[in-house]
């Protein structure tokens, strides 16, 4: 899994039947040296990963990212047990956060 | 798996209802010398781990065993990612 910012939506009308109903946002993951300037910082946009979602996460927001069959169990909040989900997504929206804190990098000392 | 350095910790009340409870951690994951990469990645953690371990983490089915072990159960859980070891020390 990993943080990320959103930063816009994706829409599309032809798609596979079993993508109905998910939202596609566009986020861009956070690394350690944007983690490192504090939540006030932005992470920088030289990647960006299209995920979908089901938890109504709005521009501006943080999220949790997963990759794989955590994405696709994500998107399914009412999976029976040994029930197999279906849809063809590799990345969704698992949580959106409140809160990260991570401690800057240790500054040296100016003499 | 990779090995990383937790770094920090994330909150947030609007998640999964699969995902409440469990300690997320933020892992900054390293190199074979044991520099960070920039990568951080998103860690599920029941070991306790504390911010400048260091740490291995399992992704994908082996995330899952480390949440609930056996194939079978633990298909509905929710993790990608997982602390499955603190690590002690390591050569090279």
């Amino acid at each position: 899994m990993f943080l990320a910012r959103v930063v816009g939506q994706v829409w599309a009308t032809a798609k596979w039947p079993e993508l109905e109903g998910l939202r596609f946002l566009l986020v861009r993951p956070y690394d350690l040296a944007d983690l490192r300037k504090g939540p006030a910082a932005s992470p920088s946009p030289d990647a960006a990963v299209v995920v979908a979602d089901v938890l109504g996460a709005g521009p501006g927001e943080d999220v949790i990212v997963a990759y794989g069959h955590a994405a696709r169990v994500g998107v399914e909040p009412d999976l029976a047990p040994g029930e197999k989900p279906h849809r063809p997504i590799d990345a969704a929206v698992v949580g959106i956060v409140d809160r990260w804190d991570v401690e800057p990098a240790a500054r040296k000392r100016s003499t | 798996m990779i090995r990383g350095k937790v770094v920090g910790q994330v909150w947030g009340t609007r998640v999964d209802a699969r995902l409440r409870g469990a300690t997320l951690l933020l892992v900054a994951a390293e190199d074979a010398a044991g520099a960070p990469t920039g990568e951080v990645v998103v860690a599920r953690d029941q070991l306790d781990a504390r911010r400048g371990d260091s740490v291995l983490v399992a992704f994908g089915s082996g995330a899952r065993n480390a949440i609930l072990p056996g194939a079978a159960a633990n298909r509905g859980v929710l993790a990608e990612a997982a602390v499955v070891e603190i690590v002690d020390g390591a050569d090279a």
